[in-house]
């Protein structure tokens, strides 16, 4: 009994009780890749300009522009150091003799080292940050993703109408476990008009792909004249009849945003790609799924559709619901 | 634990389709496809084998319903599942010991729905480059997934050219009407702008 008043408790909390993440893809959210490179301190500074038009037209750090050519070393700032280093090439790229004899071209430029530089343009803010502490690199921002992974890109009002979508997934949700099914909830939004186009659980216990996720997108069919199946017997599986939508509805999901108390499984999560889902939101990540644990697929390369996904609406009564289920697992 | 594992695998030797299973098999699967080109859906059919019986078949119906997951197999598998609860079978025996011939390799999301419901076999086809899910987007049918069900083995190739050229002559059916429109909308923009011109001059003079 105890789970369920801490449930209870948690689902009438307000919104500012949990916060939504985006899940960046993988090209986003991997730690920043590293290549060797030769770079050499600038001995006396008024060649630096020079030296800079010399390096350009011998190694143009073709793949490498999102570097900067040359850095200020802050650290080392006491006499005898060099202040300026500038970036040569990439060791890969670097023929036997790094500088070709030339004279008084490279008058100014001291002994060449190795270092390590960001291999890839960083994407975003975090990865800007780590890049930078390795040598100075440019970054073009996409202010979007820099507040979404501050966790402040939803305003209030838009947090307390996430609120009540998942809401309705976690009352399906219990719905489904007292059924003796998976404790998962699912609701279909179209968010121009805030209003819930389907709303569905797990029916496992009856058909063992019947996850809350494809109930509901059969729902949405169902919503639209269409659907393969009949989950009228139960009353937590329900669509709102075509006369309540302004017709013509979409094309499947187009548009619609997805509310969902675990994160969806493969099945699951290429059935939303293929239902061309706009948005979707969970709650509690799980073991196997494929919206941030084990596969990113609302950002997988090669396929045609691709959606934003956001973690953690409800976090806290979404986990208490799953760990619920683990418990009569054991 | 050792044991255990070591049954499987010789079941799975046991009933693994010889090719000529698979050329009897696959042919009734291409009829399904053929069948879902004549209904104006993406060509892919196939048929699931239980003890050399048919337990299920399908071909595409995601237009004819407007639901994008029913794809051949999830047919299919919804027809394995009534003819076990029709013969009182235990739905997860029979599956263990069922074989999936279908034309093209399955998406990512039947892939995944064939491990939940742990189909040892399947033999397709051609790949399927845009969904794949046997290797050619995703490799779920390899990946480690515990709480996925079964990982399951694979079999390809078989009259590969054919499905492709279905599919080939599916999309191509799609492309011209897309052109027709397109060549309507032009045709409607530039009666447009002169009737817009005819009502300034007749305004003007």
């Amino acid at each position: 009994m105890e789970p369920r008043s801490k449930r209870r408790k948690a689902s009438a909390a307000d919104p500012d009780s949990w916060i939504a993440y985006p899940v960046l893809s993988a090209e986003q959210s991997q730690d920043v890749e590293l290549v060797d490179a030769f770079a050499a301190p600038i001995v006396d500074r008024k060649e630096t300009s020079r030296l800079v038009r010399e390096l350009n037209v011998l190694y143009p750090l073709n793949g490498l522009q999102h570097v900067k050519r040359v850095r200020a070393r802050k650290d080392e700032g006491g006499a005898g150091a060099h202040p300026l280093e500038v970036l040569v090439c990439r060791v890969s790229d670097a023929p036997s003799t790094l500088l070709p004899p030339g004279g008084a071209k490279w008058v100014g430029l001291g002994e060449p080292f190795v270092v390590q530089v960001p291999a890839r343009p960083p994407l975003t803010r975090p990865q800007f940050e780590a890049a930078s502490r390795r040598w100075p690199t440019s970054f073009h921002e996409d202010k979007r993703v820099t507040v979404a992974l501050r966790g402040e890109l939803f305003s209030s009002r838009q947090k307390a109408a996430m609120h009540r979508f998942m809401a309705s997934a976690l009352t399906a949700a219990e719905a489904a476990r007292q059924l003796g099914m998976e404790a998962v909830g699912a609701v279909v939004v179209d968010p121009e008009k805030e209003r819930i186009v389907a709303v569905g659980h797990d029916c496992r216990g009856e058909h063992p792909l019947h996850h809350a996720v494809m109930v509901c997108i059969d729902l949405v069919a169902r919503s639209q004249g269409g659907g393969s199946y009949c989950f009228d017997r139960f009353p937590n599986c329900r669509f709102a009849s075509p006369n309540d939508l302004s017709a013509p509805g979409p094309y499947i999901c187009t548009g619609y945003d997805l509310y969902v108390t675990r994160e969806p499984c493969v099945m699951c999560a290429m059935a939303l790609v293929h239902s061309r889902i706009g948005r979707v939101f969970y709650g509690a990540a799980s073991a196997d799924g494929a919206l941030g644990t084990k596969f990113k697929i609302h950002s997988q390369k090669d396929l045609n559709h691709r959606f934003e996904v956001f973690r953690g609406v409800l976090s806290g009564p979404c986990e208490v619901l799953d760990g619920f289920r683990k418990e009569i697992k054991e | 634990m050792g044991t255990e594992e070591g049954r499987k695998t010789d079941l799975l030797e046991s009933f693994c389709p010889n090719d000529e299973e698979i050329e009897k098999w696959m042919c009734c699967a291409f009829e399904m496809a053929r069948d879902a080109l004549e209904n104006g859906e993406v060509p892919v059919g196939c048929l699931m084998v239980y003890e050399d019986e048919v337990v299920g078949r399908g071909r595409n119906e995601v237009n004819e319903t407007k639901n994008a997951t029913r794809h051949a197999e999830m047919v299919a598998l919804d027809q394995v599942l009534d003819w076990c609860r029709h013969n009182n079978l235990d739905v997860r025996h029979t599956c263990e010991q069922t074989v999936l011939y279908v034309t093209v390799e399955p998406c990512i999301m039947c892939a995944a729905a064939l491990r939940l419901l742990n189909i040892p076999v399947v033999a397709y086809g051609c790949r399927n480059e845009r969904f794949g899910g046997c290797g050619s987007v995703l490799d779920i049918s390899s990946a480690d997934l515990p709480h996925t069900g079964t990982a399951f083995k694979c079999v390809s190739g078989h009259r590969a050219e054919e499905a492709v050229e279905m599919l080939k002559t599916f999309y191509k059916q799609e492309n011209p009407n897309g052109k027709k429109n397109n060549r309507f909308l032009l045709f409607r923009h530039v009666w447009q702008f002169f009737f817009h011109l005819f009502v300034l001059f007749y305004e003007n003079g």
